[in-house]
């Protein structure tokens, strides 16, 4: 049975079913349906690869899943199914607040499975070329979801992430291009072919210099849209501006969807000229994210631009896991991609709740004693943030903890340390920050509209599963993890 | 079939993408905005003539697919979308850029010289057409400066697409025969639906902000 295609195609027929809809409520409905079945896809595809030879291909090898990529579609469909949850109660309340018109709510559930789509086309996709696209096309769709509330605000946020990403994704076509260029050989009359798994398996004649060239538009390109910096200024803007939903969606996963378009190249790059070049800006980007995203998670006043930041200080963490390219920490990062997938989408769907009843974001404005107003919202908020913080029991400690020890194991001390005092910085960031609005006496008296299981099933579900996770990984999640961490690591894929 | 004459062949290329350099460069000191657009359409026409010849001397019939698509899509539908918008919103000029047209010049210059020393160690390999890229990292990084150095929305979709067709061009010059279709087609299709939703967001902007000048929207710091 195919397993890949219907992947893809679920939520772009669940897109088109929305196109025809005319019920808010069936569209929603549809969105979960839809999400719904590619979770249960992707662990499909999960036990499939447990059987060598590991690798699931459909379509000639058009379509291409190891591990890295069925860990990918895992994260982007338990997202996508959290967002979907969330996102019908959510724009119910903003149409009666009369935020958004009914034909905008219409938009966002029609481009949100589009964008999902195009995130399952990247991680899916075995020729470089067609990733690319991908990555561009969940670029436009997300674009229109940031400009929803048509805001002065979020005209000017959507127009800085399309144009700063489309430069972006302008260099990694030149990078894709150079890459392709790289395999071409002179007298070989064989069509040349696209496809990664055949660049990897020619790695050792691909012309080096174009490859190290190439690698650097490459990090440049995709590392915009992964908000590396000092590339990220798109990144607080449009994770404020956007709805909460479209928020999670882009932190959650679409920032790892970049990373990991990064990340093959990254293994393509070490496979030709052994692993110095590529992990050592890998390395250099990743600390300066954390480093640059620190203070600003201190002095931040805005809600969302505060977990905005944070998103950059975890992809900074991420980035710092794979650049020091010892097992260890290969192993950590990808643990740290799934527990902050499942933690950061919580606190954007808080947020949003607590946007809606105070109808700001200013923390300063929301003021403290949020927990007598909207208890469950808090409690849900409060246990993310601890998770986020990367405080045991949650599995973030787990992971940081791992890429720390890895880190210092392999000698590398003034990296670990430099990794280890920015996440103190942000740690007591966004404790303090948190713990101002959520905890105390109100000072503002505030009616809400709000029913008090607003969004908690979409919370509980990430949040359940994030506890699970965190206590116990079944031994074919383990099995893939280990396994993708074995690519990166510059193991064979099979 | 043996390329004619590959000679000629080489000269024009040489030909065209000299061509597409200067008027990139006249863009950077041309202020009307419909001129820009035609400007645009002549340079993808260079890079669609760039095309037709390489797929001519190798015979390869798929690159003719990129010339036709590039003639059909980036000089005459995307001009012919971008004029209309500017046409609807009576916004004919320019204003004052950032540098002025002398500074931008020599600026310019010293990106061609840059382009053409990344692209050194590159033009050793023998392929038709393979001079070229030194012209196309220097469309990339004069599309950059145009972007940064103007302020309306239109003129920055613009700079947007001559990066574009720098990229095509580095594509031409760097892989002999194109890239395979179905990335070519991608690409194609994204450009068209990347210039539909920034003009959409130009006229959303256009309308909240009763101006299409991008130094506006400065509300988001920190």
């Amino acid at each position: 049975m195919m397993l890949l295609v219907p992947i893809l195609v679920t939520p772009a027929v669940a897109a088109l079913f929305c196109l025809l809809a005319r019920s808010r409520r069936v569209m929603a409905f549809a969105n979960v349906i839809a999400f719904g079945i590619t979770v249960a896809l992707g662990v499909g595809l999960l036990l499939r690869l447990q059987a060598p030879p590991h690798v699931v291909t459909e379509w000639e090898e058009f379509f291409r899943a190891d591990a890295l990529s069925v860990w990918m579609v895992l994260l982007i469909s338990v997202v996508s199914l959290g967002t979907a949850l969330y996102a019908g109660r959510y724009f119910q309340r903003d149409l009666a607040a009369g935020v958004v018109t009914p034909g905008r709510v219409k938009e966002f559930f029609v481009l949100t499975p589009l964008f999902t789509s195009g995130m399952f086309l990247v991680v899916l996709a075995n020729s470089l070329g067609v990733m690319w696209f991908a990555l561009e096309a969940t670029a436009l769709s997300s674009v229109l979801l940031v400009a929803l509330y048509n805001r002065n605000t979020s005209l000017e946020a959507a127009w800085k992430y399309v144009i700063l990403g489309s430069l972006g994704l302008a260099l990694a076509l030149f990078g894709t291009v150079m890459t392709y260029a790289a395999g071409i050989d002179q007298k070989s009359t064989v069509p040349h072919s696209f496809n990664w798994s055949h660049l990897m398996s020619m790695a050792g004649q691909l012309n080096p210099r174009m490859i190290k060239l190439a690698f650097v538009f490459v990090l440049v390109g995709y590392g915009t849209k992964a908000g590396l910096a000092p590339m990220h200024t798109w990144l607080p803007d449009a994770h404020s501006e956007a709805p909460s939903p479209t928020s999670a969606m882009l932190s959650g996963v679409s920032l790892k969807v970049a990373l990991y378009a990064l990340l093959r190249f990254h293994i393509l790059t070490t496979a030709c000229l052994g692993s110095g070049f590529s992990r050592t800006l890998l390395l250099v980007f990743g600390l300066g994210s954390m480093c640059l995203a620190a203070p600003f998670i201190l002095v931040q006043t805005n809600l969302k631009r505060l977990l905005a930041y944070s998103s950059l200080e975890h992809v900074g963490l991420i980035c710092v896991g794979f650049g020091l390219n010892t097992r260890v920490t290969i192993w950590g990062a990808l643990l740290h991609m799934g527990y902050h997938a499942l933690t950061k989408p919580v606190l954007f769907f808080a947020a949003g709740n607590i946007h809606q009843t105070c109808h700001t974001l200013q923390m300063r404005l929301i003021g403290p004693g949020m927990v007598k107003l909207m208890p469950l919202t808090v409690v849900c908020m409060g246990l993310a943030a601890v998770a986020a913080t990367g405080l045991p029991p949650f599995g973030l400690f787990f992971s940081e903890m791992t890429v720390l020890n890895g880190g210092f194991a392999a000698g590398h001390w003034v990296v670990s340390t430099i990794v280890l005092a920015a996440l103190l910085a942000a740690f007591c960031g966004i404790l303090y920050q948190l713990t101002r609005i959520l905890l105390g006496v109100p000072k503002v008296a505030r009616t809400s509209d709000a029913a008090p299981l607003d969004g908690v099933p979409a919370m509980g579900l990430m949040l359940g599963t994030l506890v699970v996770f965190s206590v116990w990984l079944p031994a074919p999640l383990m099995f893939v993890m280990q396994h993708a961490a074995g690519i990166i690591g510059g193991e064979p894929a099979q | 079939m043996n390329p004619p004459h590959p000679e000629i062949a080489s000269q024009l290329i040489t030909l065209l993408a000299a061509g597409m350099l200067v008027i990139q460069l006249l863009m950077v000191v041309q202020g009307m905005l419909l001129t820009n657009i035609r400007l645009f359409a002549l340079q993808s026409l260079m890079l669609a003539a760039i095309a037709a010849i390489i797929a001519f001397f190798h015979s390869a019939t798929h690159v003719y697919w990129v010339a036709g698509l590039t003639v059909v899509g980036k000089v005459f539908f995307l001009p012919w979308l971008l004029s209309r918008q500017v046409r609807k919103m009576q916004i004919e000029q320019e204003i004052a850029p950032m540098l002025n047209s002398s500074a931008s010049m020599l600026l310019c210059g010293g990106f061609t010289l840059l382009g053409y020393v990344v692209a050194r160690p590159f033009t050793s390999l023998d392929r038709l057409g393979n001079n070229t890229l030194g012209v196309a990292i220097t469309l990339l990084l004069t599309g950059f400066f145009l972007m940064f150095n103007r302020r309306k929305a239109i003129t920055q979709v613009l700079a947007l697409l001559t990066v574009e067709n720098g990229v095509m061009l580095a594509a031409v010059a760097l892989t002999t025969y194109g890239m395979p279709l179905v990335v070519e087609l991608g690409i194609f299709f994204d450009v068209m639906v990347a210039v539909m939703v920034l003009g959409l967001l130009v006229y959303r902007i256009r309308e909240t902000f009763a101006s299409m000048d991008v130094s506006k929207l400065s509300q988001l710091k920190g």
